[in-house]
């Protein structure tokens, strides 16, 4: 299976709420980047529900792969290894993607890359046309996650601070709910925050010591600041108070970075979208917008730098939550 | 025709190679390690993952890891090999290995998974009417099925484990795999808009 269109990296992504499936060359150029959101089915509960993330995923996991090759206008025979987020993540949902990429890998005797996906996320960066090479510092921001990492190369990286309570991401959710906003909630406060005043409210920014976040405390100064309000108040102040709680966890977030004091720095994750963040880091690498929010692209991406495990022995390969 | 069968749904995953009428190999471990499983038998059977004809694969009811991890095995084979396939409950192959008598799966939370005229359904386990009970809820449940006037073989007896020979022998009408659908019997603990 040798040739010019033979070296293709099949991804597999099932960690949380996006079911997704890519194709990536040994290069690095994205060939096929195809991610089914759940978003709109957990909308209706406010967040990700577990099982019912799982059960999506077992439905989408087949049409995802199915779709990728497609699009590469490949198929598996130009694939020489399947990449598959081992961790950290819903077990369950982890479980549908690893036991899918098993299969595949194992019908072809082919190597099957285990990655965590949190250096999923950052291997988002070094992706075809303009990849960021290491060392920087890599600010991963996201519903699950809110670290600093310290990527030393493609292979080395230290974690610096991660968040004691909410992520950031988390604490957008959180945030919208008070606000009686849309799943998910990053993207309807940065809409709202547009139309509003960030000064409006002084909500606090919590000191943490070191490289950590906070984010719980946050939430507390939005819920006090909405709870008096009639509803038509509530409705009024709406804008300021989305602009205001989004201008605190960008504060934060710049905080951190700032004073961790890297020469580079590179934003990853569902909140790099965030487009005061993405203006306030302004001299910051930033993923691909695409790429922000899970997708297997970055995983298959990651693969590349991480030893293949040759048949068979992943078979017996399972997942982790936490690492 | 080479059928591989297996069922991941209960705490003992079972999976077979099936070559028309006879069984080529039979093997257990757990969901997680069910490729394992599938490999040593085609390995044991001098055969390549490209003979393959035909999936049998178990959909519960059960544990609803489980039963995904069987369904994402199978659709990834699917994709890959080209194959057929047809789903089997599991409550049926457990039926096919032990004539005459009533399956009963622990549904954990004080359930078990069983069939009412026929139909699967999930049941306190004092409601369950049979006069002999295989499965894991029939030897979790013993006391309260015994003192129904059920019989339930000892606990070791190879009746209370679904038998992927089974699936191979009930499988019929092989079709897209990608719409062989679980049988979970249970909604996901969830209520919209409660959180
Ligand atoms: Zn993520």
């Amino acid at each position: 299976m040798e040739g010019p269109g033979s070296r293709l990296i099949l991804g597999i992504e099932t960690s949380c709420d996006e079911t997704a499936a890519a194709l990536v060359t040994e290069d690095g150029e994205l060939r096929a980047n195809v991610v089914a959101s759940q978003a709109d089915l957990h909308a209706q509960f406010g967040g990700v529900v577990p099982e019912v993330a799982s059960r999506r995923h077992l439905e989408l996991v087949g049409p995802v792969m199915r779709e990728a090759l497609d699009q590469a206008g490949a198929t598996l025979d130009d694939v020489d290894r399947v990449a598959v987020t081992q961790g950290p993540g819903l077990v369950g949902a982890l479980l549908v993607g690893l036991a899918a990429a098993k299969a595949v890998a194992w019908s072809r005797r082919l190597p099957l890359v285990p990655v965590d996906h949190l250096a999923g996320h950052v291997a988002s960066l070094y992706l075809q046309p303009d990849p960021v090479e290491p060392p920087f510092l890599c600010l991963l921001a996201s519903g699950g996650h809110t670290l600093l990492i310290d990527v030393h190369s493609h292979t080395e990286q230290t974690v610096l601070g991660t968040t004691r309570d909410d992520a950031a991401g988390e604490a957008f959710d959180k945030g919208a709910r008070l606000l009686g906003l849309g799943y998910p909630g990053g993207r309807e406060i940065d809409r709202l925050a547009r139309e509003g005043d960030p000064e409006a409210y002084d909500f606090p920014v919590a000191r943490v010591p070191g490289l950590d976040f906070s984010f719980s405390g946050l939430k507390t100064s939005l819920l006090y600041a909405t709870r008096d309000l009639t509803p038509d108040e509530l409705e009024e102040r709406k804008p300021d108070l989305a602009a205001s709680y989004q201008r605190a966890i960008v504060r934060a977030l710049v905080g951190k970075v700032r004073q961790a004091n890297a020469e580079r720095v590179a934003v990853v994750g569902g909140v790099a979208a965030n487009s005061e963040l993405r203006e306030a880091l302004a001299d910051a690498a930033l993923a691909p917008l695409a790429l922000t929010t899970d997708n297997a692209a970055m995983i298959a991406s990651a693969a590349r730098f991480v030893e293949p495990v040759p048949y068979p022995g992943y078979l017996g390969l399972d997942a982790y939550a936490s690492r | 025709m080479l059928t591989l069968a297996f069922d991941t749904a209960t705490a003992v995953a079972t999976s077979a190679l099936v070559d028309g009428a006879e069984v080529l190999g039979e093997r257990t471990s757990r969901a997680q390690t069910l490729l394992e499983d599938v490999d040593a038998l085609l390995r044991q059977g001098g055969a390549h993952p490209a003979d393959l004809d035909a999936l049998a694969i178990g959909i519960g009811p059960g544990s609803f890891t489980g039963v995904r991890i069987g369904l994402a095995v199978a659709r990834g084979l699917a994709l890959s090999l080209d194959l057929r396939g047809v789903g089997v409950s599991t409550l049926d192959a457990l039926a096919a290995g032990a004539p005459g008598a009533l399956p009963v799966i622990d549904a954990k939370r004080n359930e078990v998974f069983t069939l009412v005229e026929g139909r699967p359904a999930a049941l306190a386990p004092h409601d369950v009417r049979g006069a002999l009970c295989v499965g894991d809820g029939a030897v979790r449940y013993r006391e309260i099925l015994e003192a129904n006037g059920a019989e339930v073989p000892p606990d070791g007896d190879e009746r209370h484990q679904p038998r992927a020979r089974f699936h191979a022998q009930l499988a019929q009408n092989l079709g897209d795999v990608s719409e062989i659908e679980p049988l979970y019997l249970r909604l996901p603990d969830a209520v919209p808009g409660a959180r």
